[in-house]
């Protein structure tokens, strides 16, 4: 949550934070919940609309940053959508533009980028596999060069959207080394599982790779060339992840304050008592401290400075301390807090999924000793 | 050189240049102790860039708090030795006194104290009462163009080598606690009727920490800072910037760092863990990697919560006591820290051969860190200030706010519930 946004900034904010009051409120968050895919297509065509595909994205195709800085610009987008607990596939999309934008060839930027703006192509991003961490290590999926094409073989688990997107950035092993193809969903071989997770409206699922062959043209960057992208698209994954999971956080923290202003036991105010007050001042350390290192990731990322560290400090901290923030402002709102009518639970869920998807705090206190040298 | 051609301030990049510049020039590397601090600090005075946030007036370079934290920042980066015992004198009483002294004792103070020529600390708590400081029982009465202070004060950090103090006094006893008080400068040398006893700290060696007695000191009735009965905004004043500063924020940004960050990124604190792991072969138990990565992580966020807290000032976004949120962390984490020391050394850090006592092993650090948690008021008088203060939320009930201090409750015997 940037203190200093530039004017393009705060408006681009204002417009996002509107929109989704108006098409997104917790209501129709709660109505999704029943709908197979999480996501209405044409809700994400009028997202697309306000730019939310076009950061990462070449002036030359239509995109732009706002500031110059695009990952600062998204996560205005990401801190929003974690106060609406909002759909939409903001995050995957994202990140396969970003890889697309800076790795892939012309025709493949001429072929995607004027769908995935507008909003028909839903695009996301297949990294990780069953029971695997969440970095290069954990890919097991090959990626076999046979004449003119690729053979993928293997599994991804935990895609995002992977029930409604038209195409798939796949992460794959071609001998020790990483390549990056995308495959079409229609594409011969690949079998999607739809899958739920405990947030609402974010969806996952399991995509089969069955001896898939695309043209090579579909390779984005090299061939067993890829682990600097996949590390880039994992650094812009998380940075957005962090600033959705602290604007839920930041949500939750404003509405539990009001309620323990409202609520009276004992002829006082229960924001009155000690015992509340030191928790929720713990909470805002927390809280402000999140929000601090949210920017800072956002800011390495786009500046190429310590960003393979900020971001595992980010994950690490945020990935906790708003868990606990918002696990303990459940506690606060009491027994209502535990009621599905509440809304606070939509937040714990869409911080719990955050906490697990690309790593844990845990997965990142090893990765950050290992960048540490320790 | 502080203002550009146009007669607005430097910019933020042309200061840095010639900080570097200078720095380059004269800042010894960090470790390097050949010169003393008070020598370190003249120079960096008289080259324009100490009290860089202060006017010129008072011998400040007229710039801003961002001004100061890149000529830190440059001088850490270089790994250049910068003065370490200024962070009181220069972080906390310094504005202080900028925000509430007479201009005769701004003008008189001010440059003497940014050179380091002259060292001033606080005597606010007192024996009977640290967390309610308003709660002070130090007599100071008028008497013609004097006052006549007793009493006595405790926990005052570097009283035995300061020249002054800067007192909080009972000046009414018959107004409520807050609106009887004044402050009052109190020279500490060779004063008639002042005695400083230093501490035994934790350590067993004498501390920082001193106790003071007032025995019928005369000082002069321009020593006052601020009005009569008006102390207690004073002593505000100086707690808000010494949470700041403890907090390296603020005035105090860099003043408390001796050029090597101990908050900073992967501070010094942390790579001493990391070091001393490697030491131990101790990386290969999952448990202390993790711990490690909690202590790097937790430092590393504050020092970006700290950048935070600076820039919300300056916009705007942040008023009030804000240096309470940072100093609240610091307060939680400092002990934190010490623990994954001892998880770190292990039998040696509270082990080993030898008659002579040993300070700086994990054992002592884990000693002493409790420290902070305590000093600059304790974390939970950082609680309230962060919910009352900062969220607004209702104040604790008391018994005391607003009736005549002589019918305050002072023991147990008379309390009733």
């Amino acid at each position: 949550m940037n203190l200093e946004l530039t004017e393009d900034q705060e408006f681009f904010r204002d417009t996002t934070r509107r929109f989704l009051e108006s098409e997104a409120p917790l209501t129709t968050v709660r109505a999704l919940w029943d709908t197979t895919d999480g996501l209405e297509r044409d809700w994400w065509s009028k997202a697309a609309e306000l730019g939310w595909a076009t950061l990462f994205v070449p002036e030359e195709h239509g995109g732009g940053s706002l500031s110059g800085h695009p990952v600062e610009d998204a996560v205005i987008v990401a801190e929003e959508m974690g106060r609406a607990a909002a759909p939409g596939p903001f995050l995957p999309v994202n990140v396969v533009c970003a890889a697309l934008a800076a790795e892939g060839s012309a025709d493949l930027q001429a072929e995607w980028f004027p769908g995935l703006l507008a909003g028909d192509t839903i695009a996301t991003w297949a990294f990780a596999e069953r029971g695997g961490t969440w970095d290069a290590d954990g890919v097991a999926l090959r990626a076999e060069p046979a004449d003119d094409h690729i053979v993928l073989d293997g599994e991804k688990a935990y895609v995002e959207a992977a029930g409604v997107a038209d195409l798939f950035l796949v992460t794959a092993r071609t001998g020790a080394d990483l390549t990056q193809v995308l495959v079409p969903a229609a594409a011969d071989g690949v079998r999607v599982t739809r899958g739920r997770s405990i947030d609402l409206v974010r969806r996952y699922g399991s995509v089969e790779f069955d001896g898939v062959r695309v043209p090579r043209s579909s390779v984005v960057g090299e061939v067993g060339g890829a682990a600097g992208a996949v590390e880039r698209q994992l650094e812009i994954a998380l940075a957005l992840q962090c600033a959705e999971t602290v604007g839920a956080a930041d949500r939750v923290f404003e509405f539990t304050i009001e309620y323990a202003q409202d609520r009276y036991a004992f002829g006082r105010p229960i924001a009155s008592f000690q015992a509340l007050k030191h928790r929720i001042a713990d909470m805002l350390v927390w809280l402000e401290f999140s929000k601090s290192i949210a920017d800072a990731a956002a800011r390495a990322v786009d500046h190429g400075e310590d960003a393979a560290r900020l971001v595992s400090v980010a994950k690490a901290y945020v990935g906790d301390r708003c868990l606990d923030l918002i696990d303990d402002c459940v506690q606060i709102n009491g027994g209502i807090g535990v009621t599905w009518e509440h809304d606070i639970h939509i937040y714990s869920r869409r911080a719990a999924v955050n906490r697990a998807v690309y790593g844990s705090p845990e997965e990142h206190k090893e990765r950050l000793c290992a960048l540490l040298d320790v | 050189m502080s203002e550009s051609s146009d007669g607005g301030l430097e910019s933020l990049a042309d200061f840095g240049e010639r900080a570097r510049a200078w720095i380059e020039e004269n800042l010894p590397p960090a470790g390097d102790e050949s010169v003393s601090d008070h020598d370190l600090q003249a120079t960096i005075f008289d080259a324009g860039f100490a009290g860089i946030a202060f006017p010129k007036a008072y011998g400040g370079a007229g710039l801003t708090l961002e001004h100061q934290k890149v000529f830190f920042d440059t001088a850490e980066s270089m790994v250049r030795r910068v003065p370490a015992g200024y962070m009181v004198s220069i972080g906390m009483l310094g504005p202080t006194l900028l925000d509430h002294a007479s201009e005769t004792l701004k003008l008189r103070h001010l440059p003497r104290i940014l050179r380091g020529d002259e060292e001033w600390m606080q005597l606010l708590s007192e024996p009977s009462g640290g967390s309610d400081m308003a709660g002070a029982l130090t007599r100071l009465t008028r008497d013609g163009d004097t006052y006549v202070l007793n009493g006595s004060k405790m926990w005052s950090t570097g009283a035995a080598r300061a020249d002054y103090g800067l007192c909080l006094a009972r000046t009414d006893w018959d107004a409520p606690k807050h609106r009887g008080l004044s402050t009052i400068a109190v020279p500490l040398k060779d004063t008639p009727g002042l005695t400083i006893d230093p501490i035994r700290s934790v350590s067993g060696l004498p501390g920082h920490f001193c106790t003071e007695f007032f025995d019928s000191i005369v000082l002069p009735a321009e020593n006052l800072v601020g009005d009569e009965n008006a102390g207690w905004a004073v002593a505000q004043a100086l707690l808000y910037y010494e949470r700041l500063a403890t907090a390296n924020a603020g005035h105090g940004y860099g003043l408390g760092m001796g050029g090597a960050n101990e908050a900073g990124f992967g501070g010094r604190g942390v790579r001493v863990l990391i070091d001393a792991a490697r030491d131990r072969n101790a990386f290969d138990a999952g448990a202390i990697r993790q711990e490690i990565a909690e202590a790097y992580i937790e430092r590393t966020v504050a020092r970006f919560a700290g950048d935070r807290v600076m820039t919300g000032q300056r916009t705007g976004h942040y008023k009030g006591q804000w240096g309470s949120l940072l100093k609240l962390h610091l307060g939680a984490d400092s002990p934190r820290q010490a623990k994954i020391g001892l998880s770190i050394h292990g039998a040696d850090g509270v082990i080993w051969d030898g008659d002579e006592q040993v300070v700086g092993n994990a054992g002592e650090l884990w000693l002493n860190a409790r420290g902070i948690s305590i000093a600059g008021g304790s974390n939970e008088m950082q609680r309230n200030i962060v919910s009352e203060r900062l969220l607004g939320l209702p104040r604790e009930p008391s018994f005391d706010r607003d009736i005549p201090f002589n019918e305050v409750l002072r023991n147990r015997a008379n309390f009733k519930t």
